[in-house]
């Protein structure tokens, strides 16, 4: 009855009665296409023409000022772009900012990772603390380290202080700015990597491990010849990820620094975001975007084709 | 492992934990001193707690900015569970060629930085009026959380067992009988956790709402910033706003810890 019921609700003409099985499969398939198509067709509308309309926009000179300026002028844009020192800039501290984050945030989660694999018990509590920078909102985390790195306000400032170090005006001094944005991004992210690694190394088989210790290898070498290569896939993934979202860093620069001083923490994103709502370069900022999410992209499948590759051989 | 190395490590555990919160306790306590009092070094340990940074926070425009974030985070949660619940569940019990294109583009969409769909969003926007507006946001915001609601709830529905709805089928139900009464309510947990997520995605929005809010749909978190700049560097309302809008945040993901990795990473690894 329900059958009927719903049928005639989707309002998809099949057969009333219990259908044979060919043509019971043929509808269960049209009611799973029914149930596809609302959120497909949702999905196409807000990010397939988006970004359709990004890529046109690049290949114009669109001012938000004028309207008319919505002509089409091939790769201008682009050819601006390859001699524009401030872009080359600002890929250059991105590239700074993307290696350090993310190679900081593997190797201390993986460190605590190791550290906490195996207290079953303490584990819960951990992980509900060990959630909270990543969950925070950016802006928050963006304002707690802006205040813990501006002096005289600062307790960070206050111990350097007491304990006889330097006092730098981090976020005014264009040597340290980027590293405050760095410490702030890694705070926020270790868990991330931490929390992942950290359930790869409890699903660990424990086979392989014991089966080195009893031929007699090391700590160490069951360590790296055993455990790293086991976890492979996780740290892989773990690094895309955190990779993939350095190249989005936006409200701590906002906040933290506004890219200064100077272009000293200005990354890529953030000055695609400069040209084009406060310079109003719309067309041009455009262009940046698209050309940082083709590398972005051929960067992630090249690390994804590098790491399947080794996978295979292992 | 030995009661040494056992109480070493514990020891290393508790101070980690400490590191780890020590930023976000400093921010708290700001909230509830005195703008002098906040910045005395040595921090004083022994003060009275004063709740004005609150009031004044209640009694100005901030509420407003908490509403709107509020609803444009529940409307977007309902939305993208209405699109995307469905849409998980044919994924889940059928196979379609789509899926692995859906799958790469979910990818594609992760990588992109909010700003790709900013200036398409905000020039469309202008057109349609819709700058400034929690519908506006609302759209917007299904950007991340359809594709996430997909994968997330794919993976719960995956490991529901099939043979429920397969007797169901047998008795006579529809598909979509046995989706409502059967699937659903079997993966009710994952559902929860996938709507909890939605809404904190949508909630910590900085980027979408500084882009296309001007006064009238302002977020709380872009509100923050606003007077920062505003009202001189009121660092104990700031700090009063910031415990305001993380303390949702803490508590519902507290709620669902054990799969925040799953939906951090979702559609590339099933957690």
């Amino acid at each position: 009855m329900a059958r009927i019921e719903t049928t005639t609700e989707r309002g998809l003409p099949w057969p009333v009665a219990r259908p044979a099985r060919a043509s019971w499969s043929r509808a269960r398939r049209l009611v799973f296409v029914g149930f596809l198509v609302p959120a497909m067709a949702v999905l196409v509308l807000v990010t397939v023409l988006p970004l359709l309309y990004l890529v046109v926009t690049s290949f114009t000179p669109l001012d938000l000022t004028n309207p008319a300026s919505l002509r089409w002028a091939g790769l201008t844009n682009y050819r601006q772009l390859a001699a524009d020192g401030r872009f080359w800039n600002s890929v250059w501290v991105q590239a700074q900012l993307s290696f350090w984050t993310v190679v900081l945030q593997m190797v201390i989660g993986f460190a605590i990772a190791l550290l906490l694999n195996g207290r079953m018990r303490f584990l819960e509590l951990v992980r509900s603390t060990f959630i909270i920078p990543m969950v925070l909102p950016p802006v928050v985390v963006a304002l707690i380290w802006k205040i813990l790195f501006t002096p005289d306000i600062s307790i960070l400032d206050w111990t350097l202080g007491l304990l006889g170090l330097p006092q730098p005006a981090w976020l005014a001094d264009p040597s340290l700015a980027l590293w405050a944005v760095i410490v702030a991004d890694v705070w926020e992210w270790f868990p991330f990597v931490m929390l992942m690694l950290l359930a790869a190394l409890q699903m660990l088989p424990g086979e392989p491990l014991e089966a080195a210790r009893l031929d007699g290898a090391s700590r160490w070498q069951v360590f790296r010849y055993v455990t790293v290569p086991l976890l492979k896939p996780a740290i892989v993934v773990a690094t895309l990820f955190r990779l993939i979202d350095s190249v989005k860093a936006f409200p701590h620069i906002f906040i933290m620094t506004g890219g200064g001083p100077g272009t000293a923490t200005e990354v890529t994103n953030f000055y695609a975001y400069l040209q084009g709502f406060s310079y109003t370069y719309v067309g041009y900022s455009s262009a940046i975007i698209v050309v940082m999410l083709l590398a972005t992209l051929v960067m992630s499948l090249g690390i994804l084709a590098a790491a399947g590759r080794e996978f295979d051989v292992e | 492992m030995n009661s040494r190395g056992r109480a070493w490590t514990a020891a290393a555990t508790v101070l980690l934990i400490f590191v780890v919160l020590c930023p976000v306790f400093f921010i708290v306590q700001m909230s509830v001193r005195t703008g002098l009092e906040a910045f005395r070094m040595p921090p004083t340990l022994v003060f009275s707690p004063t709740l004005q940074n609150y009031v004044d926070l209640v009694e100005g425009k901030f509420v407003r900015s908490l509403m709107n974030s509020t609803v444009t985070a529940t409307s977007t949660t309902v939305l993208a569970l209405l699109l995307g619940v469905p849409a998980a569940y044919a994924f889940s019990r059928a196979r379609f060629r789509a899926q692995g294109v859906v799958s790469l583009w979910t990818l594609v969409t992760r990588m992109a930085p909010p700003i790709a769909f900013g200036i398409p969003f905000f020039l469309i926007y202008k057109e349609l009026g819709l700058i400034d507006t929690r519908v506006g946001l609302v759209v917007i915001y299904l950007t991340f959380n359809l594709s996430l609601v997909i994968w997330m709830m794919r993976a719960f529905f995956d490991s529901v067992p099939r043979s429920l709805e397969e007797a169901a089928y047998i008795d006579g139900a529809g598909i979509a009988a046995a989706f409502v009464r059967i699937a659903l309510p079997l993966s009710a947990p994952g559902l929860a956790t996938t709507a909890i997520f939605t809404f904190l995605l949508a909630w910590n929005d900085f980027f979408y709402s500084l882009l296309l809010t001007r006064s009238e749909a302002v977020t709380a978190p872009v509100a923050i910033v606003n007077f920062m700049n505003y009202e001189s560097w009121e660092w104990g309302k700031v700090a009063a706003a910031a415990t305001m809008i993380m303390l949702p945040v803490v508590a519902l993901s507290i709620l669902v810890r054990n799969y925040i990795v799953r939906g951090l990473t979702a559609g590339a690894v099933k957690g």
